[in-house]
């Protein structure tokens, strides 16, 4: 039996995060690119912020409440990894889809007021003073070493999965798992939903901000 | 003895003073001031063409011409500020130790610098954005490469 486990936007979500995040890699710190680095991060966060919205009000598998678990759980998944029959992330999975968000949040936060000290300030340069800019320039430069590591951490998992015999990929391709055991399939929202949301963000972040 | 020591001091004072004249600057703090000072003004006169390459403000020849006269003629003035107390370590710089264990590879960044300027004024002299927007960004390359390794 095939289970629906991620919803249209969450794997849409995914792939673009995935274009994005490399976008932005390679248009960053050159500055003939800033114009279109600018763009994509504005981009990012109307994805991260929609992901973030989706994970209260979108399908069951996206919700933070749904996948989140505590020390106890961890330990318990790790010493039976079989064993974890949800159609959500597990729960070390889940803790590193929060850092990953967490830190992809603060690279665009903090981007926002970056200033290069020849022609860009970033869009809310202008509520700082120049030391917190030249604060949070520094940072913008350091986090994306963290966001590497935790990409690469990310990337190895599902490989690592792979090798144990858990292929991961083709879910957040089409959305299906193939349903084991007796756990009660994850209720599903449409993907269409996340979307309208992701248009109302993009429209206000690149009204505002753009 | 003391009288010695007063003939040497004024003997020092004599040998060091006119060095110390060449030097326009009383103390390091002085000099990061006055290199500080240069590279606003330079950046405010580039920020106006940015404007205009960026599509940001109208375009104006005339007014562009002159930013860009402006960062060229302010382009020779900073580095008077870089005496040699680099090693101090000093508040309120941003300025690496680098510059000056590699003093002539910060001049010839420098250097680029001007001549990248230089370009920069003849381009507008086309008065068209699109000859101006390349050169512009050469300049901009040019302000970037040495700030990736020059300054924190
Ligand atoms: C050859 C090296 C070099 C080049 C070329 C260069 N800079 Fe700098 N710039 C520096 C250094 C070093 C500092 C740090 C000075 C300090 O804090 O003592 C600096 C500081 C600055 C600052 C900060 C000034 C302040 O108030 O602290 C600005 C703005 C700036 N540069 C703009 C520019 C622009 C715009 C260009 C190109 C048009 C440019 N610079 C080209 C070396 C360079
Ligand atoms: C080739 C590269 C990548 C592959 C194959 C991949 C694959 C996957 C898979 C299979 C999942 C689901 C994990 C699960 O079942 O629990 C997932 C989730 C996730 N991935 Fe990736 N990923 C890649 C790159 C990236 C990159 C570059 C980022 C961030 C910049 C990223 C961020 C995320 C996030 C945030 C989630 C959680 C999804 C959600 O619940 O919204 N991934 N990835």
């Amino acid at each position: 039996m095939q289970v629906r486990v991620w919803d249209g936007f969450i794997r849409g979500f995914h792939w673009l995060l995935l274009a994005t995040f490399l976008g932005l890699w390679f248009t960053g710190g050159k500055i003939e690119h800033i114009d279109r680095h600018e763009q994509l991060g504005l981009f990012m966060l109307a994805l991260l912020l929609t992901r973030i919205i989706w994970g209260f009000v979108g399908s069951e598998s996206a919700r933070f409440q749904h996948f989140l678990a505590g020390p106890k759980a961890i330990v318990e998944y790790l010493k039976a990894p079989r064993e974890f029959q949800r159609f959500t992330h597990n729960p070390l999975g889940a803790w590193s889809v929060v850092a990953l968000l967490t830190v992809l949040l603060a690279q665009v936060g903090t981007g926002l007021f970056t200033d290069d000290a020849i022609f860009y300030r970033g869009p809310l340069a202008h509520l700082a003073s120049s030391d917190t800019l030249r604060l949070l320039t520094v940072y913008h430069k350091q986090i994306i070493n963290f966001i590497w590591v935790l990409v690469i951490l990310h990337v190895v998992a599902i490989v690592v999965y792979r090798l144990l015999g858990k292929n991961l990929v083709p879910a957040m391709i089409h959305g299906n798992q193939a349903g084991e055991g007796n756990q009660r399939p994850p209720v599903i929202r449409h993907g269409g939903w996340g979307y309208l949301l992701l248009a109302v963000n993009c429209i206000w972040i690149f009204y505002f901000l753009g | 003895m003391i009288r010695s020591v007063k003939v040497l001091v004024s003997l020092g004072a004599l040998l060091i003073t006119p060095s110390l004249q060449a030097e326009p600057f009383e103390n390091a703090a002085e000099a990061v001031e006055y290199r500080q000072n240069a590279f606003s003004m330079i950046r405010a006169n580039f920020g106006v063409l940015a404007g205009m390459a960026r599509n940001e403000i109208p375009f104006n020849a005339d007014e562009a011409k002159t930013r860009a006269q402006a960062v060229y003629h302010l382009s020779y003035i900073p580095w008077q500020g870089f005496v040699g107390m680099g090693e101090n370590a000093y508040e309120g710089t941003e300025a690496l130790p680098g510059i000056w264990q590699n003093k002539a590879d910060f001049n010839n960044k420098a250097e680029a610098l001007r001549s990248a300027a230089k370009e920069l004024v003849e381009a507008t002299e086309s008065g068209s954005m699109n000859t101006i927007r390349p050169k512009f960004m050469a300049v901009a390359r040019s302000c970037q490469q040495c700030h990736e390794q020059y300054r924190d």
